[in-house]
């Protein structure tokens, strides 16, 4: 057998699977964006009026606006909570560190579903929270938590900070603690240190963690649904309505042509940020 | 190693020890609670649980709930042998061998970490139901969905097991009269075991966690837990819904536990360039 065909006969199964099942599908949402549906079927009619629609019409703009306002919020939040988490993780001698460390990603061990059930159980009408904050008498009515787009951003947070502490950790790992050292010994003091040593050189960090949890809290579909539900549709949930209930495939593919760009987007830019980062270290 | 300099500040080390608890306890507690509320005597998510009863946790075992968790690991398994016949020998492709286009096909593999799961389910749902092959919904629909999502952690795991042993050795086997097929088995394959390991260790709890490619890809008779978990929250709440909870989340971490002999974990979360 000639050489050359090896790697053809290796990658050669899994890349047609891939292009069959994964390519294929993706360049069928993008080309149904463009056809017009009519009667809940696609037509060959070229067209732009999906996005239109999905810019024009109130429901869909307002579930793009707080899908996008929600996922920023959720990025601030895991950097803010997962810094100092990192932070402590990297530079702790403790002899518990690998079990701190472990305890810290565990909750990626559970479905989001789990995670976001948990949190329902803790707000809802007759939940923990309420039990709690009526047996202390800070309130006699129980508190309707949910459903809310403040309970969506608590529990995407929740679920993506696994994830903040993973790409921060990364980036406070690569900081040489010899620039810390030198910072010291020349007079700075601690906070000095930290805010112009430590915290500029994992900045690469916290924008990666922002723009990850950014991407993937913009393509949630779970906790959207039960800790928000008809009342707060994001645009994962209204992809599944236009799909599966409305079965308006034209509109519902140019919603989710528009959230893989985003998602997509998100993602690029912050490995790009993070190579970047890297390459100069190097 | 350098000792850090912050290590020994007093004052602000305590203050973010203090933070660092209270983000455990937020990162925690719910999963603790919810486990709590299970053992309720009634059937309320009572917090603390009122009473103790092990009532909701003999409800696990009713078929409406022990099945989907069975078809879950099923799914997964398979899910997981077919992501490693794939992209083990396609990480072998793309680290041993220079042809025009890896660069692009690497990306290619890695891409469905990129785009949300959410539309791969979608766009697989739609292009089945339009080649008429509605048939596969269930088991074969969903293994295909799942290969897609996890191929991509078997890929980079692999390349990297791939990429930190010694290439040396293979030629030192070869030049002593080993044939291809006994180096692959006898050199090779146990070296790269760690990522293998870590490989499908990834792919299994991203299948057996996964609810996106589930949402689209179901059947009726096939039905993973979390998207039993998922329509069930709608009807209120029950403690045997906790239990289950508990039940999907204490899998993985079995598993985690029973492979981790094989490969360290970290190595493969944090990467394992830079460590010698």
């Amino acid at each position: 057998m000639p050489r050359k065909l090896v790697p053809l006969l290796l990658v050669l199964v899994p890349t047609a699977f891939l292009f069959v099942f994964f390519a294929i599908p993706n360049a069928f949402l993008l080309t149904a964006s463009f056809l017009k549906s009519e009667a809940q079927a696609l037509t060959d009619e070229v067209t732009l009026e999906n996005y239109q629609v999905l810019f024009r019409r109130t429901l869909y703009v307002n579930a793009i606006i707080r899908t996008f306002t929600i996922g920023a919020a959720v990025g601030a939040l895991v950097v803010v909570i997962a810094y100092p988490l990192a932070f402590f993780l990297s530079r702790t001698t403790s002899r518990w560190k690998e079990v701190l460390m472990a305890l810290s990603l565990s909750p990626l061990l559970a479905s989001v579903v789990v995670r976001t059930y948990g949190w329902w159980v803790v707000l809802n009408r007759e939940g923990a929270l309420n039990d709690a904050l009526r047996a202390l008498r800070i309130i006699d009515q129980p508190y309707q938590f949910l459903p809310s787009s403040g309970a969506i951003v608590l529990g995407l947070t929740h679920s993506l900070l696994p994830y903040g502490i993973i790409t921060i950790m990364t980036a406070l790992n690569g900081v040489n603690p010899r620039l810390e050292q030198a910072a010291m010994s020349l007079g700075a003091s601690r906070t000095r240190t930290f805010l112009s040593v430590t915290l500029p050189l994992s900045s690469a960090g916290i924008a990666g963690a922002f723009l990850l949890a950014f991407a993937l809290a913009i393509s949630a579909y779970a906790t959207p649904q039960i800790l928000g539900g008809p009342a707060t549709p994001v645009m994962a949930t209204q992809i599944y309505n236009l799909m599966l209930t409305i079965l308006d495939w034209s509109l519902g593919s140019a919603m989710s042509v528009l959230l893989i760009v985003s998602a997509a987007g998100l993602m690029l830019i912050g490995t790009a940020i993070g190579s970047r980062r890297r390459a100069e270290a190097a | 190693m350098g000792r850090s300099v912050f290590r020994r500040a007093t004052l602000p080390w305590w203050g973010l020890r203090l933070l660092v608890l209270l983000i455990y306890v937020f990162m925690l507690g719910p999963i603790l609670i919810t486990a709590a509320v299970s053992f309720n005597a009634s059937n309320q998510s009572r917090f603390p649980p009122v009473g103790f009863s092990l009532q909701w946790w003999g409800q696990v075992f009713d078929p409406r709930w022990i099945d989907p968790l069975v078809f879950s690991l099923q799914l997964a398994t398979a899910s997981t042998l077919a992501s490693l016949l794939l992209g083990a020998p396609l990480a072998f492709g793309l680290v041993r061998y220079r042809f025009p286009g890896r660069a692009a096909l690497l990306a290619f593999s890695l891409s469905p970490l990129i785009l949300p799961a959410l539309v791969t389910g979608i766009g697989l749902l739609l292009v089945l139901q339009l080649l008429g092959l509605g048939g596969l919904f269930g088991l074969p629909a969903l293994v295909i969905g799942h290969v897609i999502i996890c191929l991509p952690f078997v890929v980079r795991m692999t390349a990297i097991g791939l990429g930190t042993m010694p290439i040396r050795v293979e030629d030192a086997a070869l030049s002593l009269g080993a044939t291809p097929s006994v180096v692959l088995r006898e050199i090779t394959l146990p070296l790269i075991k760690g990522g293998l390991f870590a490989g499908a260790t990834f792919a299994f709890i991203q299948s057996f966690t996964d609810y996106s490619i589930g949402l689209f890809l179901s059947s009726a008779q096939h039905r993973p837990v979390t998207l039993t978990i998922l329509n069930f929250i709608e009807f209120g709440f029950t403690p045997t819904l906790a239990a289950v909870a508990v039940v999907t989340l204490v899998i993985p971490l079995v598993l985690l536990l029973a492979v981790q002999r094989f490969f360290r974990v970290g190595d493969f979360i944090f990467g394992s360039s830079g460590r010698g």
